[in-house]
């Protein structure tokens, strides 16, 4: 199993917790949200209060204040808004191009048979070699700026694309295709007006997993050379023994990271407002 | 006029489902087939709806032989099959989506009227009831005014109140166009109400074992006479079909307690 598979799976665990809003008296649920705020704030607590009276210097762990101090100041100077740009500008250029050719691929292996028996082994293959190991070539191949960053990155994508749209478009009902086959559907309307409105809850579980994997191969791809992008950042304060700097950034991959996906979700659930499922029931 | 012409179907794993099975439905008829489990019900309908395929002999509509789905027929199946994404009024037009929105949206207005379910045009199918849902898929399957409409065991998993509505609503939707029908069902006061002819089956493979003729005056009164008279000779047919013979002094008894068995 590829550490990609992991994180997909790990990935698509979070997304079911995650669609089930529990309801019940909102003073209550601040409870539980609190509760588990309380062992991060505990913590941090301790540790600044701990490098303030001086029983550590906190130059490589540094304290919440100094962290909180940096990343004010690379977002006063607009150095941190450049580094965001630039990084989700390639996230989403990888991610627009991976997706693309994941969701195309998945459609056409799902629908037809004897293209999934003829493509799918060879992407099965292509799966299971770890993707940063295609950097050296994708450099040799495409340079050491953006076309190798923004490759890598829709290869990521790519895969957990596929596999979602392919899985999905296999397991529609039947009962449902058979409706496509009575009204005489042609195969691009059968996949447009039945597949896809059938696969599309799955499908956005598999665009989420897609972009968790951009978001991770984004950073490798800038930690492996690049002079812009917050990954850039990391190899910076690393560089130059700044760790404040290296948490600012992850701070920052968080956020976006997390802005990104619940975009997606937002920008989705008029689509799925249909489903009459477990999650749905409130 | 629809034609089933030796008829016969073999399923790769080599079950025989049909065997032989030949009948002629004139336009506008209510042909009505019923019998016992494994029979080979469905699978005739999805023959004559051009889903599967015979592996002898022919499906033929007005002289022209079915080797998949036609505009001419329509289906309702067991279940009502409305597609979860699309909301009540999108499934009903489901079959115009070629025809201009206007047009569209008057014929799914009329139909859904026909049906009664106007105020349930913007709900998700998965709001409607099982009598609500199956009366979309009718109005689905009749909006694009075919001439031969099939149903498989439509109303068979809904309640009894229902089921007698729903059958009276068909007739009723029937009447409009007068398409050829042929109702698959194992209920045989359906099939009485119903049918011009009921068709029975055996099973084993499938083949067509007896027609009755129920030509009772419409509407049909289910407590008439007449309509016991035509039931016990369908639930006779039916218990023969199963190889339960039942001599004649004792058919009434026999019959009645054979019918509750035989499927």
């Amino acid at each position: 199993m590829s550490p990609a598979d992991v994180t997909v799976s790990a990935e698509q665990r979070s997304v079911r917790t995650e669609q089930t809003p529990l309801q019940r008296d909102p003073l209550e649920r601040f409870g539980r949200l609190f509760l588990g705020l309380v062992l991060p704030l505990v913590l941090a607590l301790l540790w600044e209060t701990a490098v303030r009276h001086g029983l550590s210097n906190g130059r490589l762990v540094p304290p919440p204040s100094v962290i909180f101090q940096t990343f004010v100041d690379l977002a006063r100077t607009g150095e941190l808004q450049r580094h965001v740009l630039v990084t989700t500008g390639r996230v989403a250029a990888g991610f627009g191009i991976g997706v693309v050719a994941g969701t195309l691929a998945g459609a056409i292996a799902g629908y037809s048979a004897l293209t999934r028996r003829l493509l799918d082994p060879t992407l099965q293959a292509l799966r299971a070699i770890p993707s940063i190991a295609w950097v050296p070539l994708f450099v040799l191949w495409f340079g050491i700026f953006e076309s190798s960053k923004i490759t890598l990155i829709a290869v990521g994508v790519f895969f957990p694309v596929y596999l979602g749209v392919m899985g999905a478009i296999l397991s529609v009902d039947r009962k449902l295709v058979e409706v496509g086959r009575v009204f005489r559907l042609s195969a691009i309307a059968m996949v447009w007006r039945i597949l896809l409105p059938a696969v599309l809850p799955s499908y956005v579980i598999a665009l989420r997993s897609g972009l968790g994997l951009g978001w991770m191969f984004v950073v490798a791809a800038e930690l492996l050379g690049a002079s812009e992008g917050l990954g850039y950042l990391l190899i910076d304060g690393q560089q130059l023994g700044k760790p404040a700097e290296i948490v600012a950034a992850i701070v920052a991959f968080a956020i976006i990271g997390k802005l990104s996906d619940w975009i997606i979700v937002i920008a989705t659930a008029p689509l799925l407002r249909w489903e009459d499922a477990f999650a749905a029931r409130n | 006029m629809l034609v089933l012409d030796h008829v016969g179907k073999t399923y790769s794993n080599r079950v025989r489902a049909l065997h032989d099975v030949s009948l002629e439905v004139e336009p506008g008829e209510i042909a009505v087939i019923i019998g016992g489990s494994g029979c080979g019900k469905s699978t005739l309908l999805r023959l004559v709806c051009g889903l599967d395929q015979p592996t002898q002999g022919a499906v033929v509509l007005d002289g022209a032989t079915i080797t998949e789905p036609q505009e001419k027929i329509g289906i309702v199946f067991q279940e009502p099959r409305l597609l979860p994404w699309l909301s009540v009024a999108d499934n009903v037009g489901f079959g115009l989506a070629h025809r201009r929105p206007a047009e569209r949206n008057q014929r799914v207005a009329t139909a859904l009227d026909r049906v009664g379910l106007s105020d349930k045009a913007r709900m998700w199918p998965r709001e409607l009831s099982g009598g609500q849902a199956q009366r979309a898929a009718i109005a689905r399957a009749l909006i694009t005014r075919p001439e031969v409409m099939l149903l498989d065991e439509p109303f068979s998993a809904l309640d009894a109140f229902t089921r007698i509505d729903l059958q009276d609503h068909l007739l009723d939707l029937w009447a409009d166009a007068k398409p050829t029908l042929v109702v698959v069902t194992h209920d045989v006061d359906e099939a009485i109400v119903l049918a011009d002819r009921v068709i029975v089956m055996s099973p084993r493979p499938g083949r067509v074992f007896a027609e009755v003729e129920t030509d009772l005056p419409r509407p049909r009164d289910r407590q008439s006479a007449a309509f016991d008279f035509a039931k016990r000779r369908v639930m006779a047919a039916l218990d023969r079909s199963l190889d339960r013979a039942v001599t004649t002094d004792d058919r009434e008894t026999r019959a009645t307690a054979g019918a509750a068995l035989w499927w």
